[in-house]
Formats: structure tokens, sequence, C-alpha cells
């Protein structure tokens, strides 16, 4: 479904990717591990074509995916949840949703309010008013509101608290059994291999371990891997 | 009374250019400082197809909003795919270059500008027909950047400029709407240009310096960046209170530094007692009260 093939990235002549080649299959839901700066949210980026300078392929169900053009990346069904300002704050709940849905004829409001009855509840609240884990679900309800056949999701746990937390993964389970294929970037480790059925860790920019998430959690050493 | 009429002509001219500059800057947070050099062009070409061809004033001042529209398109179509500061640099050097050519070319006038602009309408009624025209320009341009900040697209436009990654991730195109609100912004410049070419029926290079960028920002600053209104009051005060000071009859060497230190002091004044500007103060007290109402609705609801 995506596919990564020698994908460089550098920043002013550092290395941030090196040489990344992996593919996630339809309805997977792999998890992107690392420690900070060890690229994965550039990885991301680069699945929406939001990297200049990236070399190597990144393909979407065999189509490149166009670089520079996030909004053409998200028409075609990859859904990003970007880290931290994803909701736009001065709108209330539903006029984000609604920006969310303009381009999706139809519109998948009643698949978001069934998941999330909490964004129905408080659909004239300001978004920037949300507690950080209600602003998390809304940023996955207006995802989802583009249709996405792939999620996307940077590090959706950062600043929650724990009970918070385990909230939002349910969502994300449920999004994944649904049929949504789910990459999800985190530095939150057990929370996310009891989600993820596939584990991919980065270390300095190059992949160290693609495998079973149970097999990551049953390493004896795993935070060395971090 | 003719001078007063006179002065709420330039207000309802500067009622339009700050409410369009709002558009741009406050609305679609696109940091450019080349507004005067569309209001330039909305004024030049309207003299001109004026002067020349003898056009009806209405097309001429349509005429020169389509030729802001379609240079500010040349410039957003190539700075906008930038942003911040390169996007300022861009829009500087687009306006000081610009305003080079007009000064340079002969059918411009060059440095002294163009005189003997037709007189659209003539007789006693002249200045009080203009105003009412430039009023109801001016109300039109308020309500109808109302209706666009205020509606689907506006929430676009919004959510846009505070995340843009955000945006795109939704599969809407943020170049699109920047472009647009570009140049309806960069139009509606264009068209205050006729209106003030029409009225003073000269216009030269030095009124559209860049440094009319910084008085049609601190009209919008002082009124409220992003409101409807902030734009309105900032043009009102900032030119009504300094040409007030002209009724003390005071001699021309103490009147024009006078106009300075008021000009000056206004901005001080709101930098520090009011950030926010008039309007935005008030619409930040009331979104601060709505949403302290929302929080305890929210836990009590918990």
């Amino acid at each position: 479904m995506l596919t990564y093939s020698n994908v460089n990235v550098n920043y002013g002549g550092l290395p941030v990717l090196r040489d990344i080649s992996f593919k996630v299959e339809e309805g997977e839901c792999v998890a992107i591990l690392g420690h900070n700066g060890a690229g994965k949210t550039t990885l991301l980026k680069c699945s929406v074509g939001d990297v200049e300078g990236a070399t190597g392929a990144v393909s979407y169900r065999g189509e490149p995916v166009v670089r520079g053009a996030v909004f053409m990346n998200s028409r075609r069904g990859i859904g990003l949840v970007p880290q931290g300002h994803n909701v736009f704050r001065q709108l209330t709940v539903r006029q984000n949703l609604g920006v969310a849905g303009l381009n999706s004829p139809g519109g998948a409001l009643d698949d978001v309010y069934r998941l999330f009855p909490v964004l129905e509840q408080r659909g004239s609240q300001i978004a920037g008013s949300l507690s950080g884990g209600q602003q998390q679900i809304l940023a996955l309800g207006m995802s989802l509101m583009t249709k996405p056949s792939i999620l996307l999701l940077d590090e959706p746990s950062t600043g929650l608290a724990p009970v918070i937390v385990n909230d939002v993964m349910d969502s994300l389970r449920q999004i994944n059994n649904s049929g949504t294929t789910v990459v999800i970037v985190e530095q939150n480790i057990p929370a996310t291999l009891k989600l993820a059925s596939r584990a991919i860790v980065l270390k300095a920019g190059r992949t160290v371990f693609d495998g079973a998430s149970r097999e990551l959690a049953r390493k004896e050493d795993l935070w060395t891997w971090f | 009374m003719e001078y007063i009429l006179t002065i709420m002509v330039l207000i309802a001219i500067f009622v339009i250019l700050a409410s369009s500059y709002n558009l741009v800057i406050g609305y679609g947070g696109l940091a450019t400082v080349a507004h005067p050099i569309f209001y330039a062009l909305g004024a030049y070409t309207s003299a001109l197809l004026g002067i020349h061809f003898g056009l009806p004033a209405v097309v001429c001042v349509l005429a020169g909003a389509i030729v802001a529209i379609v240079a500010s398109v040349l410039l957003a179509l190539s700075a906008l795919r930038v942003a911040g500061d390169y996007l300022l640099i861009a829009s500087l050097g687009f306006q000081l270059g610009l305003l080079q050519v007009i000064k340079n070319f002969e059918f411009t006038g060059g440095p002294g500008g163009i005189s003997a602009i037709p007189n659209t309408i003539t007789g006693p009624w002249r200045t009080p027909v203009y105003l009412l025209i430039c009023g109801s320009i001016a109300a039109l341009t308020v309500w109808l950047i109302a209706r666009i900040v205020h509606g689907p697209y506006g929430r676009a436009i919004t959510a846009m400029r505070d995340e843009e990654l955000a945006f795109s991730a939704l599969g809407r195109n943020a170049m699109t709407i920047k472009v647009v609100v570009f140049a309806i912004g960069c139009g509606i410049a264009g068209i205050a240009g006729g209106l003030y070419a029409f009225y003073f029926q000269y216009v030269s290079p030095e009124q559209f310096e860049v440094l009319h960028s910084a008085a049609m920002l601190t009209m919008v600053v002082l009124g409220g960046m992003g409101t409807t209104m902030g734009p309105v009051v900032g043009a009102v005060m900032l030119i009504a209170i300094p040409q007030a000071i002209t009724f003390l009859n005071l001699p021309p060497a103490v009147m024009a530094p006078m106009q300075g230190i008021i000009f000056t002091t206004l901005v001080m004044l709101f930098l520090f007692l009011r950030p926010a500007g008039l309007v935005g103060g008030l619409s930040k007290d009331r979104m601060a009260g709505r949403t302290a109402t929302e929080k305890s609705s929210a836990g009590a609801a918990e």
C-alpha cells in the first residue's frame, strides 16, 4: 500500500533518514519508534510529500507520492494527523469538522460522531478550549472526515494523561479494525506496542528493527534500542 | 466644509485600503508590504484610461482593479510558495521595483506623476457625491470582507493561516486560498486607487511609497488585526485625529511635526494599552468570556 524505497533525507548536510526501505500492507497497524531526532516525523512527512530534497521513492498504491503537494496526497487517501498543532483553535468543533469535510461529498460526519460522541456533544465549543485529549480526538475525527485509506499519526499521545492515552489508542484500534491502515509514530513504547502488530525502530535515521511488535516487546534489552 | 468632506473622502478610501490589507495580512496571514503598489496600479490605470481613452470612470476603476488583480496573481504565484520573511522580502522587491518602473516611464508621468485626470463629476455637489460614492464602496468593502471571513470560506482561510500543514493534510489546497485572498485584497486596493485618482485628479509615485504600507498596517493594528471593524476604526482615528489639529490655526512649521507626534503617540499608546487593537481587544474580551463559560459548562458535564 505504502512503499518506501531507499529514502534518504538530509537537513543542511546532516543525514536524517538513511536508505529507508519498507512496505506497509493494507489493513496493517505499524508503529514507527525511536528516540528524539531519529527521523520519525521526517519519515511520516515523506509519506505526504512534505519534505524537500528527499531522495529515493515513496509510493502509494503503486503511484509515486506527489512532492510538495500534501493536499493532493490527502485526496488520494493518505490521511495525516500532525503532531501538536492539528486542530484550528479559533474555530468550533463543528467548524473544524466542516473545514475537514468540504472535499468529501456526502461526508463522514455520522461515522465520526458514532466513533467519537464527544465531538457531537461539544459541537459548538471553541476547539482551543478543549482538553488535550479532546483536541487529539478532534484531530482524529477531522482526518477521518477525509475518508482516508491509510492514517498517519505523529505522536498522538504527546502531553496526554495515561488514561486519555488509553482512550486515544482504543479509538485508533477501532479505526484500524474498521479497515483503515494505521501508521503511528510514537515515543510511548508500551502503549504503542499493545496497539500495533508491527514495529519499525529508527536509530539515527536508519532502520534497526522491523518486525512483529510482540517480538520487540519481548526483548530484554528493549530500552537500549531507544 | 469642503475641507471636512475631503477628509471624509480620504477616510473612506483608507477604510477600503486598510480593510483590504487586513484581509490579506490579518485574516490570510500573508506578510506583504506591497499593498501600496496595487493601490498605485489602480490609480495609474484609471488615470491613464480616463485621460487617453476617455472611458467612463466606472470602467476605468474596474480596469484598475483588474490590473491590480493580475499583478497580484503574478506576484502570488511566485512569492506565495514561500512564507514569512521570504514573502515579506519578495513583496518589498515587487513594491520597490514596480514603483521605480512607474517613476521612470514617460507615459506614467515619471517622478512628476499624472495631472489633469478628467473630472467626472462637476458642480457644487462634486465632493458630497464623491463622498457618497466612496463611503458606499467602503461600506460595501467592509460588508463583502465580513461575508467572506465569517462564512465557510473564511473558516478555511483562518484554518489555513493558523495550521497550514494540518489544513493541507485535510486535502485542502492552501496555495489556492492564499492566491485568492491576495487577489481579492489587492483588487480592492486597486479600486481604492481609482477612486483616489478621479477625486484628487492627480497621482504621483510618492503617494504610493512603501512607507504607506506602514500607515495602512498601523490602521489595521490599532483598530484590531483580523477583525472586520478594526481597520475602519483605525483609518478613522489615524486620519481624522491628526487632521483635527489643523483647526487650531497653528503655523505650518508646527503643524506638520505636531501631526507626526500625534500619529506616533497614538501608536505608542495602543501598543502599551491595547496591543490587540481597539476592536480586537473587545473581541478578545468577548472570546475570553465565552471560553470561560464553555470551560465551566464542560467542567460541569464531566
